[in-house]
């Protein structure tokens, strides 16, 4: 075992470690216990940027311990560039959302149990997307429920979140037993867990199996990505969950469903078995688009309409994969990313007016550009993101999706609709922000200076999606690279 | 008499010692706490002897008794020390809980006997070659269990249960008694490995009665409707002891005598498989209007009883050796899981003398340790991963699914509809112990003064709580038993 080794571990092993520690430290303060979440989440961050040189020079790094020798199956984790992109957004998301919790109410009761269920929710993650061992892909998969789960239970608001905490683990959890089915049926057939050995194997399945599994897959992986009409738990969900956790499930558990879908189907199977879906895919990611867009056009509570944005977003993610472009797919992959720092930063605003107004519908809120300068114009450039406006990162990534969607060889109307789709986004984008920051300021509205714990790491994101958009080659040549993972290369 | 004597030790310790136990207590007049830990002692002693017997095994089974002519022995069974292993196993836990437990019934002087008497059964239906010292073995545990449910008297309940057990107990020893007649018309014999070689019409009719009886025992669908009452009027400890391991037993001890009786494996796997799907559904869809914690626990136990079959039902059907480790994984599994949840169910009753499942809202804050053992209980009952539940049901599903054959296929989507079903119920139960945790708990009319958890119900409770996370952690070691017990199956 060399120290690349070790140091993959690491990105699992040390989270670990910062739940041991809350979990013992019971006394501890909200800060300190912040302070033990925030140094864990940092060191999985550090971790793959020290890898990056190694992928770079074309090695994928592998971890691997016996767990369970008599079913063939081990604790095996895997980093390619594929991983890589959904590792760091999801580690980058939370390390926000951890630093955020600091400057929310919530959290403050049992904080050592509260930033040790953030970790395991990123552990979750994490694990997710670096597991090369299918029974392990699925023990982390379902982690990351639980915790979200507890998460919402104990800290979401008022007393619907029982009902929507359950309601959440069921649907997603039927999601997770497809994927179940398809992992094991896998595991049956070529009497090994290991995802990289079954990738070189499953398409010597049977065409009807692998078209079934095709089919499984998909479908769990959309519950997980809450494509229409699957969202069924996602608005409730990212209502009632605290604003942290709502950051996270938003921006970084919805791509999870992608990475699954593009590790798993795509990856395992040849494109012969996957043309014929492709066009299912988009217009599923079309229908999404639309909904969410709308949706979020007639919602009123300011949560809500972020929530069913994430609908939206997510359709077009769906749309670019179901392109089977390498423009449409890479651009799926970027977007994952954009809409990850477009989406946190959007909740963090939500967040900061909703602390600092005590209001959540958007009927009431208006004109709050004069009193919450700096959120506004966090704001502006948050729904101008969304919004796919140049030089923000989600004009790249809709730009290739767009393109993909031209050259996947369908009609073009479905791109040319996705396009209009993409029109509501803007609506929605300007209502939320023209409703709610400018004219005058609201009847009864008496807002309070923005809290600095909670402009800090806003403003902080709004720098990073300026800069994402500006420079988009690292992020692009990873994705690309990510791709090629997808379609059987090792870099 | 000759063979190896070590063959019946175990059931001589438990025999003798139920006996002992019971005059010892009696002329000593030993405290219930007392007599609990002698009890516990015994059986650890059957145990030991029974595990050491199963790792001797040099390539042969031991065996015991009168070898003349009508002349009855006792011969290890590999299948049966396992479950038997793990019944002791359980047995001793919920003596140690009943330390506690009976510490306010007068009448717990026959309680610790009457458990060792139904231990001695179970482990004498494996042993037996005889069929009519079977019938005698499965009246023994119908009495012995029939008393222990109806053991608190004073409620109507109880009283209820012990009666209506004992009705559809004997119901079921009286059908296997035709079984024992049409078979010996037959077979001019009662002895088991004998009839197997000359299997006729009248010995395939008895394996019919067989199959009827246990199936009454083991609570199979249509045979179902003793188990919610018994389970909830029965003391908790007792419910734990029916469910976990008594009524799942029998579907091991039936697959083994009906077989030797001339029932074909794959009419055997077809009738499990099929009923199997009917126990799944009416335990997991009755389970959900429930409103009491044991009547909840009893449906659940109906669905598991539906688990078991399958999975067996598969291993029958299709002949898959993996079927057969999965099998008994998974009665493990069910044993140390459903175990924990009635005991823990056992602790609020016996604390706050409620079972409704609306009582538990917030219960966490008053009693946390025993919330964390029920919610793990429940949440290994759900199978969810990293516990010893998920483990069980990844094992089902890869013998399932490894057949290839719709049939089995269609059965692993029943299998998980019934787990989705199941979620609606554990869960919002899990929920209901942590809501008041946050703001509301300030307004809880629960009382300031919270009872202290007794050592005697933490411990054995602690045991299966680890135990629950232990399997599922490290599966490994369990699964090197099971594999080695199905090898000695098929060797034989």
């Amino acid at each position: 075992m060399n120290f690349k080794e070790v140091l993959l571990s690491g990105i699992t092993i040390l989270p670990l470690i910062g739940v041991v520690i809350l979990l013992l430290w019971r006394k501890a303060t909200k800060n300190q216990a912040a302070i033990i979440g925030i140094i864990s989440e940092g060191c999985a961050l550090i971790i793959p940027i020290i890898l990056l040189a190694t992928l770079r020079s074309g090695e994928t790094i592998r971890f691997s311990l016996a767990w369970i020798p008599n079913m063939n199956i081990s604790f095996t984790l895997h980093l390619d560039w594929l991983a890589l992109v959904f590792l760091m957004t999801e580690v980058l998301v939370t390390l926000v959302a951890m630093i955020y919790s600091l400057g929310e109410k919530t959290g403050e009761k049992n904080s050592n149990h509260y930033y040790a269920l953030l970790l395991l929710f990123s552990l979750g993650m994490s694990g997710t997307t670096l597991a090369d061992d299918a029974f392990l892909f699925y023990i982390f998969w379902e982690l990351m429920l639980i915790a979200s789960v507890l998460l919402i239970l104990v800290w979401g608001y008022g007393e619907d979140r029982f009902r929507v905490a359950l309601k959440y683990f069921i649907v997603t959890h039927i999601g997770s037993l497809f994927v179940l089915i398809c992992l094991i049926t896998l595991f049956v057939n070529f009497g090994t867990a290991s995802i990289t050995e079954i990738a070189t194997l499953a398409s010597a399945l049977p065409l009807q199996t692998q078209t079934l599994l095709t089919i499984f897959f998909i479908l769990g992986f959309c519950v997980k990505m809450a494509i229409f009409p699957l969202h069924i738990w996602l608005p409730d969900a990212h209502t009632v969950a605290p604003m942290p956790v709502t950051i996270i499930l938003a921006a970084a558990m919805l791509s999870m469903g992608t990475y699954g879908i593009l590790r798993f189907p795509i990856n395992f199977f040849s494109l012969d078995i996957i043309q014929p879906f492709a066009v299912w895919l988009m217009v599923a990611g079309l229908i999404s688009e639309i909904y969410g867009a709308l949706m979020a056009l007639a919602e009123k509570d300011i949560k809500r309409i972020i929530a069913y944005s994430s609908v939206s977003q997510m359709g077009y993610i769906l749309f670019g994969i179901g392109s089977l472009t390498e423009q449409g797919m890479v651009g799926s992959i970027m977007h994952v990313v954009y809409h990850a720092i477009v989406k946190a930063l959007l909740f963090m605003v939500v967040g900061i007016i909703i602390a600092t107004t005590k209001e959540r519908q958007i009927e009431k809120l208006s004109g709050l550009g004069k009193v919450l300068p700096v959120t506004t114009v966090c704001a502006a450039i948050g729904a101008l993101g969304i919004s796919g406006m140049p030089p923000l990162g989600i004009f790249n990534s809709e730009w290739m999706i767009f393109a993909g969607g031209f050259g996947s060889g369908y009609s073009p109307i479905l791109t040319i609709l996705t396009l209009i789709g993409s029109l509501f986004t803007v609506v929605y984008a300007l209502r939320f922000f023209g409703k709610i920051f400018l004219g005058k300021l609201g009847a009864g509205i008496e807002p309070k200076a923005s809290p600095k714990a909670l402009l800090v790491p806003t403003l902080a994101v709004t720098i990073f999606l300026i800069i994402e958009g500006l420079l988009p080659a690292p992020l692009l040549s990873w994705a690309i690279n990510g791709l090629a993972v997808v379609f059987g290369g090792s870099s | 008499m000759s063979g190896l004597i070590g063959t019946i030790l175990p059931l001589v310790i438990l025999i003798l010692g139920a006996f002992g136990v019971y005059l010892a207590a009696r002329i000593l007049r030993l405290s219930n706490r007392v007599e609990a830990l002698l009890t516990a002692a015994i059986i650890g002693a059957a145990f030991t002897t029974l595990v050491s017997l199963g790792n001797n095994l040099n390539g042969k089974l031991p065996i015991f008794g009168v070898f003349e002519s009508g002349g009855i022995q006792y011969q290890v069974d590999v299948a049966g020390n396992f479950i038997v292993a793990i019944s002791f196993f359980i047995g001793i836990l919920i003596t140690l809980y009943s330390g506690e437990y009976l510490s306010r019934d007068p009448r717990y002087l026959l309680y610790y006997p009457l458990i060792m008497l139904t231990l001695a059964g179970l482990l004498g239906i494996f042993y037996t070659t005889d069929l009519f010292n079977l019938f005698l073995l499965v009246e023994l545990i119908s009495v012995t269990a029939s008393a222990l449910i109806a053991f608190r008297y004073h409620r109507e309940t109880s009283v209820k249960a012990g009666f209506k057990y004992l009705i559809m107990s004997s119901l079921g020893t009286m059908i296997m008694l035709f079984g024992i007649y049409f078979t010996f018309q037959g077979a001019d014999t009662t002895d088991i490995s004998e009839i197997s070689m000359k299997v006729n019409t009248f010995s395939r009719i008895g394996a019919g009665c067989f199959l009827v009886g246990f199936s009454i025992k083991a609570g199979i669908t249509p045979f179902h409707t003793w188990v919610p009452e018994v389970y909830s009027g029965a003391p908790s400890a007792i419910s734990a002891f029916l469910a976990g391991v008594i009524s799942k037993s029998m579907l091991f001890i039936m697959s083994i005598i009906c077989i030797n009786l001339g029932l074909e494996t794959s009419e055997l796997g077809f009738y499990l498989l099929i009923l199997s799907f009917l126990n799944m559904f009416i335990g997991s869809i009755r389970a959900l209007n429930q409103k009491n914690i044991r009547s909840f626990l009893s449906f659940s136990s109906i669905a598991q009883t539906g688990y078991l079959m399958f999975i067996l039902g598969i291993g029958f059907y299709f002949e898959i050796e993996r079927a057969f480790a999965a099998a008994l994984f998974l009665f493990l599994v069910i044993a140390i899981t459903k175990c924990l949840a009635f005991l823990s169910a056992g602790i609020y009753e016996f604390y706050f003398d409620t079972g409704h499942i609306d009582d538990l809202q917030g219960v966490y804050k008053i009693m946390p340790r025993t919330a964390y053992f029920f919610s793990l209980a429940l949440a290994g009952l759900a199978g969810i991963p990293l516990l010893a539940g998920f483990t069980g049901k990844w094992l089902v599903f890869t013998a399932a699914i490894s057949t290839g054959d719709p049939f089995a296929i269609i059965g692993v989507v029943i299998f998980l509809i019934n787990t989705i079903i199941g979620l609606g119920g554990y869960l919002p139960m899990v929920v209901k112990q942590f809501q008041s945790l946050g703001n509301e708990f300030e307004n809880s009319d629960y009382p300031q003064e919270l009872p202290k958890l007794s050592i005697w119900m933490s411990l054995p409770v602690g045991i299966l709580s680890i135990l629950v996370v232990g399997i599922g952690l490290l599966p490994s070691p369990w699964l090197n038993i099971v594999n080695r017990v199905v090898e000695w199956i098929i060797w034989l």
